[in-house]
C-alpha cells in the first residue's frame, strides 16, 4: 500500500509520513510541485495526499496529471484554503476526500483507511476489532452475530475507534470528526461523554467487552492490550 | 424623477413668470396699439372735416359722422374715453372721443368725433390666445429642444453610470465611453481612479486573508499533529504533561476554528458570494434540523416549528450560513429541558429559545467577539448579521423577561438601485 504524500511544509509532511508509516503505509513524499510530478510519472502509487498551494504549482494539475497517468489512484486533497470554489474543483477532477488544514493525524487515518476500503484495496468492507465487526457499506456493526444498534454518531465515533486502535483520541479531536465545523455546537466535553457512555451500554448489552477506555481529562483510546 | 424630467420641471416653472409678465405685456402693447389707431384715425377724421369746411363753408357734412354743440369752444382739441350704451345687445362699450371746436358763421361749435375702442375684455381675450399659442410652441420647441441636447450631451455620462452600476467589484476595470466635455472627463478619471484603488485593496485584501489563512493554517496543523503525537508518546510512557499537551492541542484547534470563522467572515464582507438563485428556505432550515438534532436531543430541547414555503432570491451559500448560525446558535446557548421554536413565513423568520439569564444590550451580542456570559457567541452572528446587512434585511434581537433569546430576521423587497 503506497502513499505519495505531497506537502510543502517539510514539518507538516515529516508528522504526516511518520504517522501513516506507523499505520504501516508505505510513504512516498515530495514537498514541491517538480519532484511530486516526476514520482508521479515513474511510480505507480494507490494512494495521493495532495496540498492544492504549492510553491511551484497548483496540486490540482498534479490530480489532472495522475487521473491522466494512473485513473485508479485515490486521492486525498489537503488544503489551507477552506474556500468552496477549491474543493469543488478538487472534487471534480476526481479527488475522493478533502481535508482542511488544520486536520487530526487520526482523523487522516480514518479518512486514509476509508478510502482504501473505498478502492477496495484491502478486499473487504468490513473492520473488525476485538470481537466487534463493522460493516463499513451497510453501516452497521456486529457482535458475532448480534447487531448493535447504534445512531449515526455511535457509529462515526465507533468506526473512528476502529480507525485508529490504541490511539489517544481527544474529546475536540472526536467532535471535529463527527460535526466538523460545527463542533463547537454544544460544549463538546459533554456530548462526547454522553456518546461514549451509550456506546459502551450498547456494546455491553450485547455481551461485548468495555473496549473504549477513558484517558482521564483528555479523550478515550480503544485499548488494543484487550485483545 | 430622472434628470430630464426634473429639466423639464424646472424649465416649466421657470416659464411660468414668462407667461404672466408676457400675458401683462401683451395686454399693454394692444391697448396701446389699439388707442393709437383710433386717435390718429380720429385726427385723420379731423383734419378731413376742417378743410371739407374750409372749402364748403358748410356743416350740413357734419351731422353724418359728429356730434354739434353749438356755443361751445375749445382752447384746442382733446381726447377723451366715454361709454355708450349700445342699443342692440343693451350694454356699455368704450368709445374714444375727439373733442375740437370750429368757426362758422361767426358762432362757435363744439365739435365731437367718436370711434369705437375694443373693449379690454376683448384685449383680455386676445391676449389670452396669444400667449397660449405662443407657449404651446415654445414649449413644444423648449422639448424637442431638451431632448436633443440632453440625448448628445448626457450621453457619455448615462454611459458611465450604466458601466458603474453593472460593476462588479471582482470583474475587470470598465472603460467608460470617451467624451469631450471637461466634467465628465473629470468623474471617468476620478471614478477610474477609485474604482481601481476599490478593485486593488480587494484584491490585496482577498489575497492576504488567505495567504495569512494559508499560512496559519498550515502551521496551526504542525503544532496539532506534534502535540497529538507527544500526547500519545506520553500517555504510553506515563510521563507527565499530558494535560498541558491537552490543552496546546485544544487551543490550537480553537484558534483554527476562530481562523476559519474569521475568514468566513471576511468573505462574506468581501461580497465573494454573490451567485444569486432562487432558494427554498424551508429545504435549508429542514436540513439544518436534521443536522442539529441530536445536539438538541442531548439536552432535551424541545423544537416546535412553524414553517410555510418560503422562496428567496439570494446565495445559496449564505443562506445557509445564516440559517445554520442563527438554528446552532439558538441550540448551543439553549438550557436543560429548553424549547426552541422557528417561525417562517414571506416577511420574517423568527428564532425563539430559551436561555441564560442575560444582562445588558442584546444587540451587542451581534458584534464581533462580543460575550456572554458563557463564553463567545459573536463571530456566528456576526455572519448572521453581515449577510442580512448584504440583503437589506434587518435583524433584531431580543430578550424577553423569561430569558426567552429571541432573533428576528424581516425579509423586504430586493434592493433596488433605482
Amino acid at each position: 500500500m503506497k502513499i505519495l504524500i505531497i506537502e510543502d511544509n517539510i514539518k507538516l509532511l515529516e508528522a504526516i509520513s511518520e504517522v501513516l508509516s506507523a499505520e504501516q503505509f508505505l510513504c512516498v513524499t515530495a514537498d514541491r510541485f517538480d519532484s511530486a510530478y516526476e514520482k508521479l510519472l515513474l511510480y505507480s502509487y494507490d494512494i495521493l495526499i495532495v496540498d492544492i498551494n504549492l510553491p511551484d504549482g497548483s496540486g490540482l494539475d498534479l490530480i489532472r496529471a495522475i487521473k491522466k497517468h494512473n485513473p485508479s489512484t485515490g486521492i486525498i486533497v489537503i488544503s489551507a484554503r477552506n474556500s468552496l470554489d477549491n474543493k469543488i474543483e478538487g472534487l471534480e477532477l476526481g479527488a475522493d476526500d478533502y481535508l482542511t488544514k488544520p486536520f487530526d493525524m487520526a482523523e487522516l487515518i480514518a479518512r486514509v483507511k476509508s478510502l482504501f476500503r473505498r478502492c477496495n484495496f484491502l478486499g473487504t468492507d468490513t473492520v473488525t476489532f476485538s470481537d466487534i465487526t463493522i460493516d463499513v457499506t451497510s453501516r452497521t456493526a456486529w457482535l458475532s452475530n448480534t447487531r448493535i444498534d447504534l445512531t449515526k454518531s455511535e457509529f462515526e465515533i465507533l468506526l473512528f475507534f476502529f480507525s485508529n486502535p490504541g490511539r489517544v483520541l481527544t474529546r475536540a479531536c472526536i467532535a471535529e470528526h463527527i460535526w466538523g465545523d460545527n463542533m463547537d455546537l454544544v460544549d463538546s466535553f459533554d456530548f462526547i461523554y454522553s456518546h461514549i457512555k451509550n456506546l459502551r451500554k450498547k456494546v455491553s448489552a450485547c455481551g461485548g467487552k468495555d473496549i473504549i477506555k477513558a484517558v482521564y481529562g483528555i479523550g478515550y483510546k480503544l485499548e488494543t492490550n484487550n485483545k | 424623477m430622472k434628470l430630464i424630467e426634473k429639466t423639464f420641471l424646472y424649465t416649466a416653472i421657470w416659464l411660468l413668470p414668462v407667461m404672466i409678465i408676457g400675458s401683462i405685456y401683451c395686454f399693454f402693447m394692444i391697448e396701446y396699439i389699439a388707442y393709437e389707431e383710433t386717435d390718429e384715425y380720429l385726427t385723420y377724421e379731423m383734419d378731413r372735416l376742417k378743410n371739407f369746411h374750409k372749402q364748403h363753408n358748410a356743416l350740413h357734412e357734419f351731422h353724418k359722422t359728429a356730434n354739434l354743440i353749438p356755443n361751445k369752444r375749445y382752447e384746442k382739441p382733446f381726447f377723451k374715453d366715454t361709454m355708450l350704451l349700445e342699443p342692440g345687445d343693451n350694454e356699455m362699450v368704450p368709445y374714444r372721443e375727439l373733442h375740437f371746436s370750429i368757426k362758422h358763421e361767426e358762432q362757435n361749435y363744439g365739435v365731437i368725433l367718436r370711434h369705437l375702442l375694443p373693449g379690454r375684455d376683448d384685449i383680455v381675450q386676445g391676449t389670452f390666445f396669444i400667449v397660449i399659442g405662443l407657449m404651446l410652441l415654445i414649449a413644444i420647441i423648449i422639448i424637442l429642444i431638451i431632448n436633443l441636447i440632453t440625448g448628445k450631451i448626457w450621453k457619455p455620462f448615462y454611459g458611465t453610470l450604466n458601466k458603474l452600476i453593472n460593476f462588479k467589484i471582482d470583474s475587470p476595470l470598465p472603460t467608460f465611453p470617451v467624451t469631450s466635455i471637461k466634467e465628465f472627463k473629470a468623474l471617468n478619471g476620478t471614478l477610474l481612479s477609485l474604482l481601481k484603488k476599490i478593485s486593488d485593496d480587494y484584491r490585496n485584501n482577498k489575497e492576504f486573508n488567505e495567504n495569512a489563512s494559508h499560512e496559519l493554517q498550515t502551521h496551526l496543523a504542525v503544532i496539532r499533529a506534534n502535540a497529538e503525537k507527544l500526547l500519545n508518546i506520553s500517555y504510553s510512557n506515563h510521563t507527565i504533561g499530558i494535560n498541558e499537551l491537552d490543552k496546546i492541542y485544544t487551543a490550537s484547534t480553537h484558534l483554527s476554528q476562530i481562523q476559519k470563522s474569521l475568514l468566513l467572515l471576511s468573505k462574506i464582507n468581501n461580497r465573494e458570494f454573490s451567485k444569486s438563485t432562487k432558494v427554498d428556505l424551508c429545504k435549508i432550515i429542514t436540513l439544518s434540523l436534521e443536522t442539529f438534532s441530536e445536539a438538541a436531543q442531548l439536552r432535551d430541547i424541545s423544537i416546535q416549528t412553524h414553517i410555510n414555503p418560503v422562496i428567496i432570491e439570494m446565495d445559496i451559500g449564505l443562506a445557509e450560513i445564516l440559517i445554520n448560525n442563527l438554528i446552532k446558535n439558538a441550540v448551543k446557548y439553549n438550557v436543560q429541558n429548553g424549547f426552541l421554536s422557528i417561525l417562517l413565513n414571506n416577511s420574517s423568520l423568527v428564532v425563539k429559545n430559551s436561555g441564560q439569564p442575560f444582562r445588558g444590550d442584546p444587540n451587542k451580542l451581534i458584534e464581533r467577539f462580543a460575550r456572554g456570559e458563557n463564553g463567545n457567541l459573536g463571530i456566528g452572528l456576526a455572519m448572521v448579521k453581515q449577510i442580512c446587512e448584504i440583503y437589506h434585511f434587518t435583524l433584531n434581537y431580543s430578550v424577553s423577561d423569561t430569558y426567552d433569546h429571541i432573533l428576528t430576521v424581516y425579509f423586504q423587497p430586493a434592493f433596488n438601485p433605482f
